[in-house]
């Protein structure tokens, strides 16, 4: 420690420290939009390898789906909890099933989703990325003239994307169960009700919201995901660096997208 | 997709003996454990210190949407805005500070006690310790849990505290609600703010159970690790949701919320 | 000292297949073997790390399967132990090897100190207390680690590979060590190492296990002169054979 610059000079520490955060976020924000622009330029139907592409398809969208239908079942009941006392006090049990669906489809559904799918397909993806990464098989890829991009990226990003959407799609449904059995076992609300009265309040739109962050959640972890396991350097304790470095990046990126496509998507 | 979905509910229920196996230990030794100076404290540190950032930004964005989707939902039923400041903080103190508060902290704070057990694993260190006579659930397990208790309650609250002004702040851009009139706690009941904290502790105290157990069945080199860590993370975070789910509605019957 | 009567462990494949030995005290018992035969997971039986699914595991009279975990704890401060990968802590030299006096006994701090000191010249590393583990070599971590394994004088002492990536001479003096250190303190050692012609240089007994079973135990000049096609292969390194 007692070697770096800024030890010498303590009233630079804290502007020095702040200064490689932000040139290190700079590089990484700059590397995972390059990706994305060479992931675009090759989205060509014929050149995806599809094998690849189902594999993924299964591996992260299928096997996601237990803790995936769980945790939307489980949200669906919250809501509605938090959403009961309410219901009690304006004795409004015709608004109780719009109340927990709304926030559930808008918001809630798609970040809980979109957060439990970074931990576990964006953890594995740059594990994956990063051991082959380090063990030079990225390399040997390209030795034999196949393009790691085209290869190992576009499929993933693709399955990333549209797995993220169709678990947000069966999310809502199952969400949709959990708040209706809550309803009706906590609150006395017959689920004719519950539906009737989500179904009348919430527009398309609410649902659509949703879904389109959804898709922008899946990019977004897929990029994150996909740029630090090909930047892994440094062994195996790398690869660990790198799990941690994605999951921690997607998720303040999912954060951030969700602000911004909140404000827009109006 | 039959046999699948047995295997997994028999897994869950072998994770839940184990967790809970874990968690029975933790408290003896918290009680009886042989204490080891500066430990916990340097626990503290490196929980509090690893996540407060974190916390704040993603509870910065968390609060500005939260205040957004409810003055929206407001907007639809009354057309005045002057109890959605009361709203917002009775919703925020009651579950929202720290039931999406914890998800951050699992990310963070969890994903870095499973990966640093595990590797303590893999390296033997574990088995190490145990011919010290220094039993990993005490040695390791017991400080992290006070930490991650302690300091995640605390960074909980700090985040709670920056969602608020978030909150305020797209309030009074968005529907032109004063801070003033946002800032209203009469909604805000003793009954709200003990079910809160318990919340936070309660958490704090998950994820420190869920991840450490992970760490600790490690195996298999580096690539265990990383196993570990997002097995760390998804289960942490599962486990908050599940226990939000009892918290609240055992809240609903024993602390009424108007 | 040492006794194992019909151990059997399996993780995915079966790992130990029956294994009787027997190590009397004040001996050095080598446990020699091809990769992936057994022999850390029959050392960790041996330190109560493992529970086998079979068999029985005497230390010093006491069966380790009938103990609890407070009794283990017991019957592991008999035992010292080497990993393979060092299992150093994130600590200093100092702290890494006064961790076991501190746990195990509530000594003075001159008294740590004294100790500490003590085993750090006896394994040639005199006045390194304060530096940190992670940054030194292979052969003086492994030093670091004899001296942190034999500091709290246990009458039982384990190896599992103490040489494995040293040059030669670090080697020999790893095993001289060793035995001098056996020799002095009249204690009990098993010792696993792939490099068998250094290891029997200072063994009393051989034990060699093949697939999980125990295919030769004897002394170390019966080793040599074994006719079993496996041993004599392996013992002195021939290319022929069923190895």
């Amino acid at each position: 420690m007692s070697a770096t610059p800024s030890s010498a000079r303590p009233l630079l520490a804290i502007p020095r420290r702040i200064g490689l955060v932000v040139i290190a976020l700079a590089d990484q924000l700059g590397g995972a939009g390059m990706l994305l622009g060479q992931v675009l330029v090759r989205l060509r139907p014929r050149r995806i390898d599809r094998y690849e592409l189902f594999r993924n398809l299964h591996r992260m969208g299928v096997r996601s789906l237990p803790i995936i239908a769980a945790t939307a079942a489980f949200t669906g009941g919250i809501m509605v909890i938090q959403a009961a006392p309410f219901v009690e006090k304006y004795n409004a049990k015709n608004f109780v099933g719009w109340a927990a669906t709304f926030t559930t489809f808008r918001e809630l559904g798609p970040l809980l989703i979109a957060l439990i799918f970074n931990g576990r397909v964006g953890a594995n993806n740059t594990a994956e990325l990063g051991t082959m990464k380090v063990t030079d098989q990225v390399d040997a890829l390209r030795a034999l003239a196949i393009d790691p991009v085209g290869y190992l990226v576009v499929p993933r990003v693709i399955a990333m994307v549209v797995m993220m959407v169709a678990l947000c799609v069966i999310g809502d449904a199952v969400a949709l169960g959990g708040a209706v059995l809550t309803a009706d076992l906590l609150l006395d609300v017959d689920p004719r009700i519950f539906l009737s009265s989500a179904l009348e309040r919430l527009d398309t739109w609410d649902f659509l919201v949703g879904l389109i962050k959804s898709l922008l959640f899946g990019l977004m972890i897929a990029l994150m995901s996909c740029y630090y396991g090909l930047a892994t350097r440094g062994g195996a304790p790398g690869v660990g660096r790198a799990v941690n470095a994605s999951v921690v990046a997607s998720a303040a990126g999912v954060f951030v997208a969700d602000y911004l496509s909140t404000f827009v998507l109006e | 997709m039959r046999s699948g979905l047995t295997r997994s509910i028999a897994a869950l229920f072998e994770d839940a003996h184990q967790l809970g196996s874990l968690f029975g230990r933790t408290l003896y030794y918290l009680l009886h454990g042989k204490r080891e100076k500066g430990s916990v404290a340097r626990m503290m540190f490196e929980v509090g210190n690893k996540s407060l950032l974190f916390m704040c930004v993603t509870m910065g964005f968390i609060g500005a949407i939260i205040a957004f989707q409810t003055g929206l939902q407001a907007k639809k039923l009354v057309p005045d805005f002057s109890m959605i400041g009361a709203t917002y903080l009775k919703l925020l103190v009651r579950d929202l500070a720290a039931s999406l508060g914890a998800l951050p902290l699992a990310t963070r704070v969890g994903a870095g006690i499973a990966a640093e057990l595990g590797s303590m694993v893999v390296t033997e260190q574990v088995d190490a310790l145990r011919m010290c006579a220094a039993d990993p659930v005490d040695y390791l397990v017991v400080p992290r849990f006070v930490a991650s208790v302690v300091m995640g309650t605390v960074v909980l609250i700090i985040g709670g505290f920056v969602a608020y002004l978030a909150g305020m702040a797209v309030a009074q851009m968005v529907f032109d609600v004063n801070p003033h009139t946002f800032t209203n706690l009469s909604m805000v009941t003793t009954g709200d703010l003990t079910l809160g904290l318990f919340k936070c502790i309660t958490y704090g105290g998950a994820i420190a159970i869920v991840s450490s157990q992970r760490g600790l069945a490690t195996f298999g080199g580096s690539e265990g690790v990383g196993h570990a860590t997002t097995e760390a993370v998804v289960g942490s975070c599962f486990a908050i949701i599940v226990l939000n789910l009892i918290i609240s509605t055992l809240g609903y019957f024993f602390v009424p919320a108007l | 000292m040492i006794r194992l009567e019909d151990i059997h462990k399996r993780y995915r494949s079966p790992v130990l297949r029956g294994i009787d030995l027997h190590v009397p005290a004040g001996c050095i018992y080598a446990l020699i073997g091809p990769g992936a035969s057994g022999k850390s997971v029959l050392l960790k039986v041996v330190a109560g790390l493992v529970r086998p699914e079979r068999g029985k595991v005497y230390v010093d009279g006491e069966e380790l399967g009938e103990l609890d975990d407070l009794g283990l704890a017991s019957v592991r401060r008999k035992i010292g132990m080497l990993f393979q990968n060092y299992a150093l802590f994130d600590m200093t030299v100092f702290e890494n090897i006064a961790f076991p006096l501190r746990r195990l006994y509530d000594l003075p701090d001159t008294e740590v100190r004294e100790r500490v000191a003590e085993r750090l010249a006896r394994v040639a590393l005199p006045g390194t207390e304060d530096r940190d583990p992670s940054r030194m070599s292979g052969g003086q971590k492994k030093r670091i680690g004899v001296a942190r394994a034999t500091v709290a004088r246990p009458p039982i002492v384990l190896y599992d590979e103490p040489t494995a990536g040293l040059d030669p001479v670090t080697s020999q003096k790893i095993y001289d060590l060793i035995r001098d250190e056996q020799r002095a303190q009249g204690t009990t050692v098993m010792v696993i190492s792939s490099d068998v012609s250094g290891v029997l240089s200072i063994a009393d007994r051989v034990g060699m296990l093949h697939e999980g079973e125990l295919v030769f135990d004897g002394t170390a000049e019966e080793a040599r002169d074994s006719t079993i096609p496996a041993v004599r292969q392996f013992v002195h390194g021939l290319v022929e054979g069923p190895l």
